[in-house]
């Protein structure tokens, strides 16, 4: 075997090393389940735990606000959308996936479509509520009164089927 | 029977006292010079260049994994790196095993450029596959692993390559100084 040859085998044996490691570690990722810190609203794709959130998190997203058509006041947070594609591939969100938003503490519960949530026209986002939890609000029929958001928001589970 | 024992030595007392040095000049490199690069793998550049002026100074199979042992017993009684002894004295043992297979199946040509470069590539990434493993195995968080682990790779192989080829140079340099001939006389 040629001088050339070898060096060129050791170059070859270093980049299927390379890609090894790389491909074990994107194996180890696509099988293992993010760890969130305590007090976390977790986010599920399909079943699977993809990520979570802590209300602080969204203060690195854009603020937006309007105002409620039932008490005139300005709503002032950070939208649904935003915060769901910092975990999730916008490619895996189809116009009809449906996004289940729940408060287990509340009772309450709201499922909405990406298409809705996608529609900056619909303002589907959270506001902080006064002792410092989520609340999910916007203008959509079935959101756009106080009775019918869902304070203390604590899951979020999509589901493409 | 002291003929015997002296003639029976693989390397002689006054290679084995070079390799220390140099094995001392590693881990005194890495303490002290620190570049003030945010760059995974920086260290490459003048801890291979060692490694690959130690294998021209004692141009022997063995040399580089003797020099990366002894520095990664070194490097670990002194408590170097940030994932545990074991850890410090495997990385830097694998740097020396993995430039001296590379010297090995290519000729122990270390004045060349492009062996000095591939070989040093080697032993470095060698020091990432043992760190990557010891991570993977024991769950320890590793730095590069939370940056970026294609930049990475990246860092290691650029860097053992860029130490590889300074090494090379420093031999040119000491043969052309004359430092060989006046080994050989010392010898």
């Amino acid at each position: 075997m040629s001088q050339r040859t070898r060096i060129l085998v050791a170059v070859g044996a270093l980049v299927v090393l390379a890609g090894v490691v790389l491909g074990i570690e994107a194996l180890r990722a696509s099988s293992s389940e993010p760890t969130l810190e305590p007090g976390s609203i977790p986010i599920y794709l399909d079943g699977k735990l993809v990520g979570g959130f802590i209300p602080d998190d969204l203060t690195t997203l854009e603020q937006v606000s309007f105002v409620d058509a039932e008490e005139g006041k300005t709503q002032e947070g950070w939208l649904l959308r935003d915060m769901l594609l910092l975990h999730v591939k916008e490619s895996r969100l189809k116009p009809d996936t449906r996004i289940l938003v729940t408060s287990t503490s509340r009772g309450k519960s709201v499922e909405i479509t990406w298409a809705e949530v996608d529609d900056p026209a619909n303002w589907v986002m959270f506001d902080f509520a006064g002792r410092g939890t989520l609340k999910l609000v916007s203008v959509l029929e079935r959101l756009d009164v106080r009775d019918e958001w869902v304070q203390d928001v604590n899951k979020i589970e999509i589901e493409n089927d | 029977m002291t003929s015997n024992t002296a003639r029976g030595r693989y390397f002689s007392t006054f290679q084995l006292i070079l390799l220390a040095l140099f094995a001392v000049l590693i881990v005194v490199a890495k303490i002290a010079l620190r570049l003030p690069l945010q760059l995974t793998g920086h260290s490459g550049i003048f801890w291979m260049a060692i490694v690959i002026v130690a294998v021209g100074v004692v141009p022997k199979t063995g040399t580089a994994s003797l020099v990366g042992l002894t520095s990664g017993i070194l490097a670990a009684f002194l408590g170097l790196g940030d994932l545990g002894a074991l850890n410090t004295f495997l990385s830097y043992t694998m740097v020396g095993v993995g430039t001296d297979l590379v010297l090995f199946l290519l000729g122990r040509k270390p004045e060349n450029l492009v062996i000095a470069m591939v070989a040093a590539t080697f032993g470095h990434f060698s020091k990432f596959l043992v760190k990557w493993a010891m991570s993977a195995l024991t769950g320890a968080p590793v730095g590069f692993v939370a940056l970026s682990l294609v930049r990475a790779i990246i860092g290691y192989i650029v860097f053992g390559a860029l130490g590889g080829l300074l090494g090379a140079l420093t031999l040119r340099a000491l043969r052309k100084a004359g430092f060989f001939s006046y080994l050989a006389e010392k010898k």
